[in-house]
């Protein structure tokens, strides 16, 4: 099987193949899947918090149907977490069985210098493949059909962290010291995703592809919604999209994002909602607006706002 | 086309987007997976290999618009209304029979290839305009196709001939008037150099800079934090060994089978600075003040408390609309706000010093970095020197910045003279090369 000619032969097979799994995009997401499976390079995705950034490497790994591999990253991840860790307990184990049998060895000789040598002669037999705890990063590596790995939140990961993955992201290789080079079987597709907690280096931005997501725009919205929770009325879609869009305008701390309109949607199917109105969503506020300061400042809008939403609906049908 | 990537490429850096030779390999890469027949699909490829940020993909869509303006991507159309084949002498003359044909995607990949040979890049004023375009003509092969136009009006042919020159006529005319277009675009693009007006806004008085180039000078303030950022993370990371960690050490002993194998250390916490400022907010020098507010709020991961104070004729604590707002409402609001209780008379050091000792002075601590923002010009009144003292003392370290030029201090009313033996540093700050050099001092050096 190969992606290439399998899975990336066109532009309109990725968004196809997306939209089959439920994750509705514009050409631009598309575009870049297609280039980089066509290439063969990571895609560092940025954008806003739930914007469907993590969900898309998701929804990618079912489309080329292989498993993915995801670290989370976090202040403090380091290689022995992420790469590898040699399997201490076990060498300890080893070593402690061995006793005896290593004690025949040494016994047949007589000097130190012979003892030494005849050791030589096993040296690296606690630091082999065996031995080895293999942590996200090599498990992507080994992975003989390929696999979709996701670096989630590279910014909340320290900057030495950053500049370690440089290694697996150019050249899909590891170095293990006592080893060696560890090639990937078959190349990874790397999704890296940040929300620009801080500003990444330029040398992990010259290695990926990048992609911005920003908030949907109205139409892509409704689309979204349609294939996530097709039960819902028009009507009601339409005007919960024109009310998230509104609120995104205020000026608030954390705007709604896609994940909290599906959400809202969810609740207002629940609550059998047909239609948009106040007391609605005044009740439901919290569902999309998760700081105290931003449902104040929407609720006193929410007069014009719901109106609004309303009006947007109307338009539409009109036409 | 590779060649039309590069001037693009070229384009790009010019204007601010950083672009790595692996990056526009990558580029050509994505060209010839795209292909040039889908402009958008093109445009959205590039825009993944090449910007790498929210702020350059808005630099690429513009360059990438202005770039690709020409019609490259309309397919050329095949059937014609005449039939060029009937004058096969015509035909001889490579852009005659381009024109004949009406190929736009060919006519247009011949003047960017006569373009690079012109080397129209490298076009800066618009009295050049007229010489590049005749070089690229020339270069395209005008001087054969008048020729041709000529032979075909003198020979004794048909109403049809005639009209084969007319045709060339008009598509000689509309093929001046493109290049004449692409000369004006490559000036645009080229001539606007973003490098040299960076450098230029860098060093220009901040006192002087307009209020349109306010939004580039955000980004180049943006630009020399991060670098400052760069700068001063790394120092912190080479002294980051210090006291052994006795209990992770031995947390981590564990799997050596209780053997201190290896050492952990206790991280140095960073050294943050507590900063006070003190803005004089009257009109010579509140242009400065707003461009240190970016600088020092842009910092402000590096830096631990900010406060603000703000003074006119009196003081005020500010910094209350500094954590609130955004760092540019809160500007606005300092500048105009009419319900803020400061009085907007003459710049008065002397109510401002008494105003800081008496409530403020527990605010300044060994930790404590005091900025100073004014021209010290104190209309007058007493100096009250004897508070600067009392600061510079508490303090770890106090620094002056006069937005006057040096020469002006200590004329008139200015304090400045009496102000100097008690701050650490006292500099000129006028420029942004100024600013950028006193944040640094402020982050780094110790006393």
């Amino acid at each position: 099987m190969d992606w290439k000619a399998d899975k990336f032969s066109s532009v309109e097979q990725v968004m196809d193949g997306m939209k089959a799994a439920h994750y509705i995009c514009d050409s631009k997401v598309a575009t870049t899947i297609y280039l980089a499976g066509n290439i063969e390079k990571p895609v560092l995705v940025e954008g806003p918090a739930g914007v469907g950034k993590t969900e898309l490497a998701k929804v990618i790994a079912e489309y080329l149907e292989v498993p993915l591999i995801r670290i989370q990253c976090y202040e403090g991840l380091d290689e022995s977490k992420a790469l590898y860790e040699w399997k201490y307990g076990k060498q300890l184990l080893y070593t402690q069985l061995l006793k005896d049998k290593l004690d025949t060895i040494m016994n047949t000789q007589d000097k130190l210098a012979d003892s030494i040598e005849k050791l030589h002669q096993y040296d690296d037999i606690f630091f082999s493949p065996h031995f080895l705890e293999p942590r996200p990063l090599l498990k992507a590596l080994e992975q003989p059909d390929g696999v979709v790995l996701l670096i989630d939140e590279i910014d909340k990961a320290d900057e030495e962290f950053e500049a370690f993955l440089l290694e697996v992201l150019s050249d899909f290789q590891v170095s293990i010291p006592e080893i060696g080079t560890i090639k990937a079987v078959r190349k990874p597709l790397v999704f890296l995703t940040s929300n620009n907690a801080r500003e990444l280096s330029e040398a992990l931005k010259r290695r990926c592809l990048h992609l911005y997501i920003p908030y949907p725009s109205a139409a892509l919205e409704r689309e979204v919604i349609k294939t996530r929770l097709p039960q819902i009325g028009e009507k009601l879609r339409k005007q919960l999209v024109a009310f998230i869009q509104a609120v995104r305008t205020l000026d608030i701390r954390k705007p709604p994002s896609i994940s909290e309109t599906i959400d809202w949607a969810r609740v207002l199917l629940l609550m059998h909602a047909e239609s948009l109105n106040r007391e609605l969503v005044g009740k439901t506020l919290n569902v999309i607006l998760k700081h105290e300061e931003d449902i104040r400042v929407a609720e006193e809008k929410l007069v014009s706002l719901t109106a609004e939403a309303l009006k947007a609906d109307d338009g539409m049908t009109g036409e | 086309m590779e060649g039309v990537l590069g001037d693009f490429i070229t384009v790009l850096r010019k204007a601010g987007v950083r672009v790595s030779i692996s990056e526009s390999l990558d580029a050509v890469k994505a060209a010839q997976i795209m292909g040039y027949d889908n402009r958008r699909l093109l445009k959205e490829a590039l825009s993944a290999s090449l910007a790498k940020s929210h702020a350059e993909k808005d630099i690429f869509d513009s360059c990438f618009d202005s770039f690709f303006s020409f019609n490259f991507f309309q397919s050329p159309k095949k059937a014609n209304t005449h039939n060029p084949g009937a004058y096969p002498e015509a035909l001889k003359d490579q852009l005659s029979a381009l024109v004949l044909k009406d190929d736009k995607g060919q006519l247009a990949a011949l003047m960017t290839e006569a373009g690079r040979m012109a080397n129209v890049s490298s076009i800066k004023n618009p009295m050049q305009k007229s010489l590049f375009t005749m070089k690229i003509l020339n270069q395209m092969g005008m001087p054969g196709m008048e020729a041709m136009v000529g032979q075909i009006k003198n020979s004794t042919g048909s109403g049809l001939s005639q009209q084969t020159a007319e045709l060339l006529e008009k598509g000689r005319d509309d093929l001046v008037q493109t290049v004449k277009d692409y000369v004006e675009q490559q000036l645009q693009l080229n001539a606007d150099g973003v490098d040299s007006k960076d450098q230029f806004l860098k060093t220009t008085p901040l006192s002087q800079i307009e209020l349109r180039h306010f939004h580039r000078m955000d980004g180049l303030i943006q630009k020399l934090i991060r670098q400052l950022e760069d700068r001063h993370s790394r120092r912190l990371k080479t002294a980051n060994r210090g006291k052994l960690d006795y209990k992770k050490t031995l947390r981590k002993s564990i799997s050596y089978g209780g053997f201190l194998f290896a050492p952990l250390w206790k991280k140095k916490k960073e050294n943050r600075p507590d900063v006070i400022v003190i803005c004089d907010i009257s009109r010579s020098v509140l242009r400065t003040v707003r461009f240190l507010m970016l600088f020092i709020y842009g910092l402000n991961k590096r830096i631990g408390k900010i406060h603000t104070f703000i003074f006119y004729s009196n003081m005020i604590d500010a910094s209350y609309i500094f954590d609130r707002y955004s760092i540019e409402e809160a500007l606005s609001k300092i500048t105009t706000d009419p319900s803020l209780p400061i009085i907007r008379g003459k710049s008065d050091y002397n109510t401002m010093f008494t105003n800081f000792r008496d409530q403020y002075l527990h605010l300044v601590t060994k930790n404590t970095t005091v900025v100073i923002l004014g021209d010290a010009r104190n209309n007058f009144n007493p100096p009250h020197a004897e508070v600067l003292k009392a600061i510079g003392e508490r303090c770890k370290r106090l620094i002056w910045l006069n937005p006057e030029t040096k020469p002006f201090w200590g004329t008139g009313d200015s304090e400045i003279k009496t102000y100097a033996p008690y701050c650490h540093l006292l500099q000129e700050c006028n420029t942004l090369v100024h600013l950028e050099r006193v944040v640094g001092t402020l982050l780094s050096a110790r006393r």
